[in-house]
């Protein structure tokens, strides 16, 4: 028996395997793993993005956080940070003395992370309501300020002699340089 | 002689079956390597991306830690202010509390507040006045009180009145010693 096969049937079917096989191979070796391994990085990117919003979130509410706490305390932040005048403070203060006079600041050291300065006052007041009103006013100074002890009263004539110890507190400036110069290094990396 | 009225055509290996075999794979073809493609623009992509949101992730987490850092500060702050207020407002209700303790009759020259003392210096008509007007609510305010009295020109008296309060721990420390 002859088969008879004519030679445009052979092309034919030798084209027809060769492709076939080659989109096999193409899809079983090439693009089946490369699918599965856009499957698997799609899931990691969700996962990534998901921690990424966890953190937006967090840093959206700490930073509402700071905000508040900014706006509620402004008034302590800058006193804080305000570096003591005993000029502005006598003129700001005057008023509720018949005299006053500041003498020499130094540094007492520090206290919670804060430094520490004492300045010696030596007043004259007509009334202890005087005084009453300073410690009030004293309160809403531009800086922050403990009245300490010893505190002394002598009378002197219709006139009440008054000398105390004020402790005026400010920024660890050495500290806040420190953490200036670690937010660099981490900008700079 | 011929047995044929058309001429003979040119053989070629393209018939149109070839060429409709051919034109369907190659369109097969170019499908796989369109998405082998698309899959590949993906990848980088995807990879860029989580590079991105990583680094995007870190920035966060450096700004997190200086904003927990600021607030920390700014409750010590917060915290500081309010103690050292209320010690100011503490001290004013003392002395206000101290002269309104002072009666009428009895003028004080000088007073000095100590961290756990009171000095008074003043003048008295008599001892008695002294006793039941001045020095009974110090008694009753300071644990140690000392008096001393020297007369004054107009038949008065002067006198120094020394008040402490001792510490909490040495009050203990007593404590335990008599036990």
């Amino acid at each position: 028996m002859k088969i008879n096969i004519s030679r445009q049937h052979i092309y034919l079917l030798v084209i027809s395997v060769f492709l076939l096989i080659f989109v096999l191979v193409f899809s079983f070796v090439v693009l089946i793993p490369k699918g599965k391994q856009y499957r698997e990085d799609r899931v990691e990117l969700k996962k990534e993005l998901r921690e990424f919003r966890k953190y937006q979130d967090f840093h959206t509410q700490t930073e509402e956080k700071l905000k508040d706490l900014q706006s509620k305390n402004r008034h302590i932040i800058t006193a804080f940070d305000a570096i003591f005048n005993p000029a502005r403070f006598e003129k700001q203060h005057r008023s509720y003395f018949s005299s006053l006079k500041l003498s020499e600041i130094k540094g007492a050291g520090l206290e919670d992370e804060f430094v520490v300065y004492e300045v010696n006052t030596s007043s004259q007041i007509s009334s202890p309501k005087s005084f009453y009103n300073f410690l009030d006013a004293v309160n809403k100074s531009d800086w922050i300020i403990g009245v300490n002890f010893p505190i002394d009263f002598k009378r002197d004539g219709e006139l009440i002699h008054s000398s105390f110890t004020m402790k005026v507190y400010t920024n660890n400036k050495d500290k806040n340089s420190t953490k200036l110069k670690k937010k660099t290094k981490t900008k700079e990396n | 002689m011929k047995y044929s009225y058309i001429k003979p055509r040119a053989k070629t290996a393209l018939t149109p079956e070839i060429k409709l075999l051919v034109s369907f794979f190659s369109m097969t073809i170019v499908m796989l390597f369109l998405t082998y493609g698309f899959l590949l623009y993906k990848d980088y992509t995807f990879t860029s991306d989580k590079v991105s949101y990583a680094q995007q992730r870190e920035d966060l987490a450096h700004l997190i830690e200086e904003m927990k850092d600021e607030i920390s500060y700014i409750e010590k702050q917060n915290a500081l202010s309010q103690k050292i207020y209320t010690q100011n407002t503490v001290l004013k209700d003392s002395i206000t509390n101290l002269f309104d303790l002072v009666p009428q009759r009895i003028t004080l020259s000088e007073a000095k507040l100590l961290k756990n003392g009171l000095v008074l210096y003043g003048i008295t008509p008599n001892k008695e006045v002294y006793s039941f007007m001045l020095q009974a609510p110090l008694r009753s305010i300071f644990h140690r009180t000392y008096s001393s009295f020297y007369p004054a020109k107009n038949g008065w008296l002067h006198f120094v009145s020394t008040n402490y309060i001792d510490d909490e721990n040495n009050i203990n420390m007593e404590d335990e010693d008599e036990n």
